[in-house]
């Protein structure tokens, strides 16, 4: 699988250059073309970002986290499982490298092989940056509202953050 | 929605990093305006140097003129260490006042610090902004060579082939995109991107079908249902092959958690669509309602 995903763009590319050249396509000049494209787009993004990210920022620099989780886990224990993993789920739509560090750490003290590193990894591998994903999308194309797309992210997410818990227990017991 | 998760964010940190200040202050948290009896030894090399025990961690210090002794910061050395040292317009070390010194102890009384959370979460709110800029900037390259490629194969015609391929597929999915439209082009690349991994390819992709996406859009100020569905789909990261991350964090353990995350993120998938589908489905009972309202 892994050797798959090398080869896939590489190929990608040939495809799209090779069979614009048998249509006698100027392949250069559209290529230039299309391309010029990507810095107003990025640019548009700016705001949507540093908006977002700002206030990701305050709300896990001022521990508030922490606070929460504190609060959350006699319902984690309610329920059966660790109370390890709810930074990740909190963590998961908000930040990207945020969860990555939460990942890290997990596996630091409780090791690759443990239930909750599994958990939380299943978490990561099938959820979202939520937020960010929302800003940069909508981002680059200016549009401010963003009618009922966030609940419908954070749905999955939570429905991710559920299933993840059940299936890791339920697979690996 | 968005508005108030943004403001909830801002506002929650913001006062709870002001609760735990004054309380902090309260109880006189880093005992401002307190000397500190420290254990030390002294330096085998050097007369003036001194190691010494602070809050758990070993840190080096060196005895300077008129009663002051510079303390070392090291990476060990506790968060209000360095925000006491930031204050001070230093990184590296802390300029503390001697008050005594007898063969086991220092007595010292490090300089005051206040309001420490107000002033980290502004400082990593600056820092943030800052990234966000340097992200989008990152990605104008990525972004640009994909445009560029995309660019290409609209030109030679393959993506109204892979259009009539992917179209009975995505319409369900996407009722309002007119038939043979290079969105669903766009649409299906960047799906094929997420569920192999390839975070890279998706983003710009995504992009681009987001732009297609706009001009469908009747109110180009809010988001379509195509827009809030496609959205949904990339939020629930739909995915064959585990995202690059995990596989550099979790190293060949991530084998066996391929099948468990492809359950879940179906299950994610399956919550997003039915939301989005929800949604729109609500939102088409209200079409008379008042352009422009919601968030």
């Amino acid at each position: 699988m892994q050797q798959l995903t090398a080869l896939i763009i590489p190929l990608l590319i040939l495809f799209i250059i090779g069979y614009g050249m048998i249509k006698r396509i100027a392949v250069y000049e559209e290529f230039v073309d299309g391309a010029k494209d990507g810095f107003n787009i990025a640019i548009n993004i700016i705001p949507y970002l540093v908006a977002m990210l700002f206030a990701i920022a305050i709300f896990r620099a001022s521990g508030a986290l922490e606070f929460i989780l504190t609060m959350l886990t006699p319902l984690a224990n309610l329920f059966g499982f660790p109370a390890e993993i709810i930074p990740m789920g909190i963590i998961r739509p908000l930040t990207g490298s945020g969860s990555v560090g939460v990942l890290a750490e997990l596996i630091n003290t409780h090791g690759e092989d443990s239930l909750i590193v599994k958990t939380a990894a299943v978490m990561f591998g099938s959820t979202e940056t939520t937020l960010y994903v929302l800003a940069v999308y909508f981002g680059a194309i200016n549009i401010k509202k963003t009618a009922y797309a966030v609940q419908a992210g954070l749905v999955a997410d939570f429905a991710g953050f559920v299933a993840a818990i059940s299936v890791t227990y339920w697979y690996f017991s | 929605m968005l508005n108030k998760i943004w403001a909830g964010l801002i506002i929650i940190g913001i006062l709870f990093a002001f609760g735990q200040d004054v309380y902090d202050e309260l109880n006189n948290t880093f005992n401002n305006g307190i000397p500190q009896k420290i254990p030390y030894t002294k330096s085998l090399t050097s007369p003036s140097q001194v190691t010494l025990t602070l809050s758990q961690s070993t840190l080096n210090a060196q005895f300077k003129a008129n009663q002051r002794i510079h303390i070392q910061l090291n990476k060990q050395s506790p968060q209000y260490l360095h925000d006491i040292a930031a204050i001070h317009g230093n990184d590296t070390h802390i300029n503390a006042k001697l008050i005594s010194i007898n063969t086991t102890e220092l007595n010292i009384l490090l300089p005051e610090l206040h309001w420490q959370k107000l002033r980290a979460i502004i400082l990593s709110a600056f820092d943030m902004a800052k990234f966000a800029v340097k992200l989008a900037i990152g990605l104008i390259g990525v972004m640009a060579l994909w445009l560029g490629l995309m660019q290409i194969a609209e030109k030679s015609g393959l993506i109204k082939h892979m259009v009539k391929v992917v179209q009975p597929l995505l319409h369900w999915l996407f009722p309002n995109i007119p038939k043979g439209h290079p969105a669903f082009g766009s649409i299906s690349m960047n799906m094929a991107a997420n569920v192999l991994g390839l975070g890279n390819a998706a983003t710009p992709l995504g992009i681009k079908a987001m732009q297609q996406l706009q001009t469908l859009n009747t109110n180009k100020n809010k988001a379509s249902d195509e827009m809030c569905m496609f959205l949904a789909l990339n939020t629930s990261s739909v995915q064959l092959l585990p995202p690059v991350t995990l596989i550099a964090l979790m190293g060949t353990q991530v084998s066996e958690l391929i099948i468990p995350i492809i359950l879940a993120t179906s299950c994610s998938t399956v919550a997003a669509i039915s939301v989005a589908k929800l949604y729109a489905r609500a939102s088409k009972k209200l079409v008379n309602n008042v352009p422009g309202q919601g968030e």
